[in-house]
């Protein structure tokens, strides 16, 4: 039950309420107020302060000064008027309980609206951010496209001043090939002359050559040109060179990010043809079945059975020829190998098993256990206990159900230890 | 790239744009004037030749010649200034070189090669280096042809696979080294990547490296200067510029190389009036204006003692996509210092104006 806070003071004017209310020792805060048009409270658990008010507040502009030990409230009245008392003074429980409800209501709404006006306020002032922005860029770039603009105007006036050059350059030009045409005749003619007068009348001779230099620069410009002209050396003995080309199988162009493809397609074409000449080039006189790689498998299975191990090695050696792919092939020729106490080759065979094995599913657990059994096996017989294993722990891992493999991984630690602790 | 940044940089202008009627294999100005050549391929298979005019903002069409083979490339690098006469190479191997006031029969013609001519370039005319005009041929039958437009019918020189071997097809090829009358050198490069050098003088393999990538363009600083600078471009978007002054007896010419962009590098052209800055065309429809820097030494000695040559910089001054094709073909003019013209596969030639290249 709260302590309800009774010693209130109050006193109005026209247009206002002022309400001073002690506070017993109780801290307040902002937050412990709360009020709507109509009521009032207080809430310092555990005080309480509740007030219906006589009349309607403008609870907007009202103010709370806390302060020593004191809440001093200043309500403005939404009607100015003098009210006969602070509170409605007939409030049964039930208008009360009403009141309440309404006032917390409204000031929920309040809040929301509140919010709401905000919200639109931040967006506009977004919104004009943003544009302020857009204009300052679309200056800049305006700016950037003027310069660019004024260049372009300023080299199509060059152009145009060259061209116009160009064209009295030809012009010109075409007059002054004119003229040199017209020298070239003239002096041509001299020339001619002077070797029919030349021992005749050498008095003539000289005058001619007066009026040649006159002609100087004509006459120096064909004697030039026909310099140039025997100038120009002889066209070129004919010869031919041999090229020889970096090697390239493909009719297309080299290009760096194709070379990766290329150089698959060709591993693979090539490997298509080993396997296609190993079964043409040796194994003509062996039967059908035989180049079957499968069909040899199962015959050096049934030699490993009946004891014949060398035999089965054999079959085995043809299968892998024939298809080097198939892991069940090594893994048995490992078998074999350990029987035949090869024991380099049966850690060899079982470890290329295991690596044709790779993706590792249930699908090939069994497999991969008798690998890694087989090997360890090969291991331990060489005395390289450790390899041994942790062979036989990566089997155990794989099929953590098998007995033998326990026991003998048991017996290989052992082995180790004894040593270890030998040595 | 030192100070030059933002619009310090040079620009490239967009002057004129023309769209075509015929897919455009190559453009080329007509030098001395303001005048440009489209070569290329009609829809109904045969070679179309246009010679524009640059008036204004609009190039105007002085001529349209139809020749009855599609044409893939042109050059007017073996002729004099007066006659400027067009040698082409076209679709079905045919070398042809045209007068242009009087095109119905050629100058010089011949069947160079059994399949198409996919280069061609020219050397000794123009007025710029010195010795005997010659134009050689590059071609999709593996050899390498020179000509000598004074004799008829064999080239002077030709450069073929050795018997048996399986022939690259060659896909470019350019003069160099054309300082005197005698030294002349032709660098082709091939499909597979191969760059040969061979010296004319000599008849003989100089020098031959692999890129590893297809190699569409090569071309020399100058033509007509002792071997400076070879920059070589290829497929998946990397060229690469060989220092040419310092062979090396193994290792050959020192090189630095650069990845630009992702597509195929069709062209490379450097500015006649400045060796070294270039222009690369792009698969992707863009232009990139390169700047080579050379470095402190451009040789030192290596441990043998023998003289080897080192590579510079590159550093890019800009860069403009202009189309969504490839720009196949790319020609500087030689009179004016920044025009140049370019051919792309979307049908439209377009003239382009580089500004500020007086700054760099």
């Amino acid at each position: 039950m709260p302590v309800w806070l009774r010693e209130h003071s109050w006193r109005q004017s026209l247009t206002a309420v002022y309400l001073s209310l002690p506070l017993r020792g109780a801290r307040a805060t902002a937050a412990n107020i709360f009020c709507s048009e109509q009521y009032l409270k207080v809430s310092i658990p555990p005080f309480l302060f509740e007030a219906i008010l006589y009349a309607p507040i403008d609870d907007k502009n009202s103010t709370a000064k806390i302060g020593n030990g004191n809440i001093f409230f200043t309500l403005y009245k939404k009607e100015p008027a003098m009210w006969d008392s602070l509170t409605l003074a007939n409030a049964d429980k039930e208008k009360l309980q009403h009141l309440r409800e309404n006032a917390v209501l409204e000031a929920q709404e309040k809040a929301k609206e509140e919010t709401k006006a905000k919200k639109i306020t931040k967006q506009e002032n977004k919104k004009y951010a943003l544009e302020a922005t857009m204009k300052l860029e679309e200056a800049e770039r305006k700016r950037i496209e003027d310069l660019k603009e004024k260049e372009r105007q300023e080299v199509t006036k060059e152009l145009e001043l060259w061209k116009n050059q160009q064209k009295d350059g030809d012009k010109y030009k075409s007059i002054q090939a004119k003229e040199e045409l017209h020298q070239e005749k003239e002096p041509l003619k001299e020339r001619k002359n002077e070797k029919l007068n030349k021992t005749r009348i050498p008095n003539e001779g000289s005058s001619k050559t007066r009026l040649k230099s006159t002609r100087g620069r004509g006459s120096c410009s064909i004697f030039s040109q026909d310099l140039r002209e025997e100038q120009l050396p002889a066209p070129r003995a004919a010869a031919t060179i041999k090229v020889n080309f970096t090697p390239r199988v493909f009719p297309t162009a080299l290009r760096e990010s194709r070379v990766a493809e290329e150089e698959e397609w060709l591993h693979k074409q090539a490997e298509a043809r080993r396997i296609i000449n190993s079964d043409l080039s040796e194994l003509e006189d062996l039967k059908e079945e035989e180049k079957n790689p499968d069909w040899l498998k199962d015959k050096g299975n049934k030699m490993f059975a009946m004891g014949d191990y060398l035999g089965a090695v054999n079959a085995y050696n043809l299968a892998v020829r024939l298809n080097n792919k198939l892991p069940l092939l090594y893994l048995n020729r490992a078998a074999c190998h350990l029987k035949l106490r090869n024991l380099h080759k049966a850690i060899e065979d079982s470890s290329k098993a295991l690596e044709l094995l790779t993706p590792p599913v249930p699908d090939n657990e069994s497999a991969r256990v008798k690998a890694h059994v087989r090997r360890g096996t090969a291991f331990c017989q060489l005395e390289l206990y450790t390899e041994g294993l942790q062979d036989y722990e990566a089997a155990l891992k794989i099929d953590p159900k098998n007995k033998i493999i326990e026991k003998d991984a048991e017996k290989i630690r052992q082995l180790i230890q004894g040593t270890m602790q030998s040595s | 790239m030192s100070a030059v940044l933002g619009l310090e940089r040079p620009q490239v202008v967009s002057h004129v744009q023309q769209a075509l009627s015929y897919t455009v294999f190559d453009c080329k100005w007509v030098p001395r004037s303001a005048r440009l050549m489209c070569l290329g391929s009609a829809a109904r298979g045969t070679g179309i030749i246009q010679l524009y005019e640059l008036h204004g903002a609009r190039l105007e069409v002085l001529r349209e010649i139809e020749k009855p083979k599609p044409i893939k490339c042109g050059t007017f690098g073996a002729t004099s200034l007066q006659q400027r006469f067009l040698a082409t190479g076209d679709f079905d191997g045919n070398l042809n070189i045209w007068n242009l006031e009087a095109p119905e029969i050629p100058v010089y013609s011949v069947k160079g090669h059994k399949e198409i001519i996919n280069s061609i370039d020219g050397v000794g005319g123009l007025g710029i280096g010195e010795g005997a005009p010659e134009i050689v041929t590059g071609s999709r039958d593996g050899t390498v042809k020179v000509w000598d437009p004074r004799q008829k019918d064999t080239p002077v020189a030709n450069m073929e696979p050795v018997q048996g071997e399986s022939k690259r097809d060659c896909w470019t090829v350019a003069f160099g080294n054309a300082y005197n009358q005698e030294e002349r050198v032709v660098c082709a490069g091939y499909d597979n990547g191969d760059i040969k050098l061979f010296d004319l003088k000599t008849m003989s393999l100089r020098w031959e490296t692999n890129i590893k990538n297809g190699v569409c363009s090569v071309e020399f600083d100058r033509k007509d200067i002792n071997m400076n600078k070879l920059v070589a471009t290829s497929l998946e978007g990397k060229f690469h510029v060989f220092d040419m002054r310092t062979q090396h007896p193994t290792k050959g010419f020192a090189s630095v190389s650069e990845k630009a962009q992702k597509s195929t590098i069709w062209q490379v052209r450097h500015l006649p009036q400045n060796r070294d800055i270039f222009m690369t065309s792009g698969g992707s429809g863009s232009l990139h204006l390169w700047k080579y820097e050379y470095p402190a030494q451009r040789s030192k000695k290596d441990s043998e003692g023998s003289e080897m040559g080192v590579a510079g910089s590159l550093s890019l001054l800009q860069n403009v996509t202009l189309s969504t094709q490839p720009i196949s073909s790319l020609d500087w003019s030689p009179d004016k210092k920044g025009l140049c013209v370019c051919g792309a596969f979307d049908q439209t030639v377009r003239v382009l104006i580089v500004t500020k290249l007086n700054k760099i």
